[in-house]
């Protein structure tokens, strides 16, 4: 299967990278085996936003930047606004990276 | 509501991550401890970033696959650490091969614009003043109000009083004309030796002010390269007198270009310089500080009063540069803001994206947002932005 580290850079994949690193530093972890732990968190955190995760949002705002490279898009938007069912969230500059789903079910 | 679906995505992601890579610890040989502290480090990080609530049922089950081993599990050091720093050094490996250029570079490239405009300003600037007062106000050293004008290179050091009498720096200066001399002689004559030099570069810039200023045997670097008169000299208090009247005589016959308002601020005939003040000129402004307030808060004298000859081109150019610099600062919190943890960052999978002129619309799934540090997890988003 397929994964993207695209979600590593998510909070919850920053804390298991800086766990995984602190351990490797100290040596309880093999680095490979730090590897393996973020491969299966690859896995998993996909797996858990296509099968637990519902919501719908929308997104409005001005496009600031725009890129398109190696099949990954990213946007800077400016005066951003994104709305789900339940809340609204405003902000100045966010920044969208977003990778090709089509690869993944390849 | 939605923190708390998160929170349980994530804990479940957790659980699940832990459970599977259990077979590859136990095939790397390494015990359950580490797997038990590997989760504990990360959900208490997790707990940190106030990604997952720690009331949740998840501390439950947490509790029972890990509860046996949690005493073993060392106390985890406090993560209050930005995990941004960390990703880059584990990233290095593996995701940075996937978006080397996105995530860093994207915020950097932006401000880049004006980071453009500011290069580009500066070289505008005349050669000669410009740079003297940028590098005035950069350094909050400002020597003299008048300093900008004359396009004399920001002094060395300002500190007046401590080795005003000491060890004068313009040895370093003079070395060449000491070098053949003994220690023991350089420091019984070297002020001196310099006066001679002093004499003879004295006459261009109204510098004698400098010698009341700087503590004798200072010296004034050439800054700005072009144009530039070299103001470097080292004056003894004896000759300050001296040399004072050489340069007034001087002055007295130069062209309107010299600035003669120079303050004196050093305390020692502080009036020296209402002789040669213009009328309008706002000298107070100069005199009245104390030395050190001349050197610490010169900063708006500098650009302020500036009515004179000359000063026409001065005055527009060190307002420009301040300028210039404030629009960088700003550029640069703006880009700030967003390097720490206050990032708002969307990662997704994109389905479709499609332009039509300048509207863009896209359709991402699968996406965890980081919005005004908040996590909120979505399974489809359409967006659509006008660039």
């Amino acid at each position: 299967m397929a994964t993207f580290e695209l979600y590593r850079r998510s909070t919850i994949g920053m804390c298991l990278t800086e766990t995984l690193d602190e351990m490797v530093s100290s040596g309880t972890l093999s680095p490979e085996l730090a590897i393996q732990v973020l491969v299966q968190f690859d896995k998993s955190m996909t797996d858990a936003l296509e099968n637990q995760v519902k919501s719908k949002v929308n997104i409005k705002g001005h496009l600031h930047t725009y890129r398109f490279c190696d099949n990954v898009w990213t946007f800077i938007l400016t005066d951003a606004q994104f709305k789900n069912d339940e809340t609204t969230e405003q902000v100045g500059k966010v920044k969208i990276v977003a990778c090709d789903s089509k690869l993944l079910s390849q | 509501m939605a923190s708390s679906n998160v929170s349980t995505v994530y804990i479940s992601v957790i659980d699940d991550v832990i459970s599977k890579v259990r077979e590859d610890f136990i095939t790397y040989g390494v015990g359950d401890a580490v797997l038990n502290e590997l989760q504990a480090l990360w959900e208490m990080k997790m707990l940190h970033c106030g990604a997952i609530s720690g009331n949740i049922d998840r501390t439950k089950a947490a509790a029972a696959s890990a509860g046996g081993t949690a005493g073993t599990t060392p106390p985890v050091h406090d993560l209050n650490v930005p995990y941004e720093a960390t990703s880059e050094e584990y990233a290095t490996p593996t995701a940075d091969m996937l978006f080397p250029p996105t995530p860093l570079q994207t915020p950097i490239q932006t401000p880049l614009p004006g980071t453009d405009a500011g290069m580009y300003n500066i070289p505008t600037a005349p050669s000669d003043y410009a740079p003297s007062p940028i590098s005035d106000v950069r350094n909050g050293i400002t020597i003299n109000g008048s300093d900008p004008k004359t396009g004399r290179p920001s002094p060395y050091m300002p500190p007046p009083s401590p080795w005003m009498n000491q060890r004068p720096l313009g040895v370093d200066v003079n070395v060449a004309y000491v070098e053949s001399r003994e220690d023991p002689e350089r420091s019984v004559q070297p002020q001196q030796l310099t006066q001679d030099f002093l004499m003879m570069s004295s006459g261009k810039r109204k510098r004698d002010e400098y010698p009341g200023q700087l503590p004798s045997g200072s010296f004034v670097p050439q800054q700005d390269g072009s144009a530039d008169k070299i103001v470097e000299f080292v004056v003894s208090k004896e000759n300050e007198h001296q040399l004072r009247s050489f340069v007034i005589n001087k002055q007295e016959t130069s062209t309107k270009t010299v600035n003669p308002v120079i303050p004196q601020c050093d305390g020692i005939q502080d009036d020296y310089n209402d002789q040669f003040l213009f009328p309008g000129v706002p000298t107070e402004d100069y005199n009245t500080p104390g030395e050190s307030a001349e050197y610490r808060a010169p900063t708006p004298a500098v650009g302020t009063p500036k009515p004179r000859n000359d000063a026409g081109d001065d005055d527009d150019e060190p307002p420009l540069n301040e300028d210039d610099d404030d629009d960088d600062e700003l550029d640069d919190l703006e880009q700030g803001e967003d390097e720490p943890n206050t990032q708002h960052l969307v990662l997704a999978q994109f389905d479709k994206v499609t332009r039509t002129k300048n509207r863009w619309k896209c359709t991402l799934k699968d996406g965890i947002m980081h919005l005004n540090g908040r996590d909120v997890l979505f399974n489809k988003a359409t967006g659509e932005f006008d660039f």
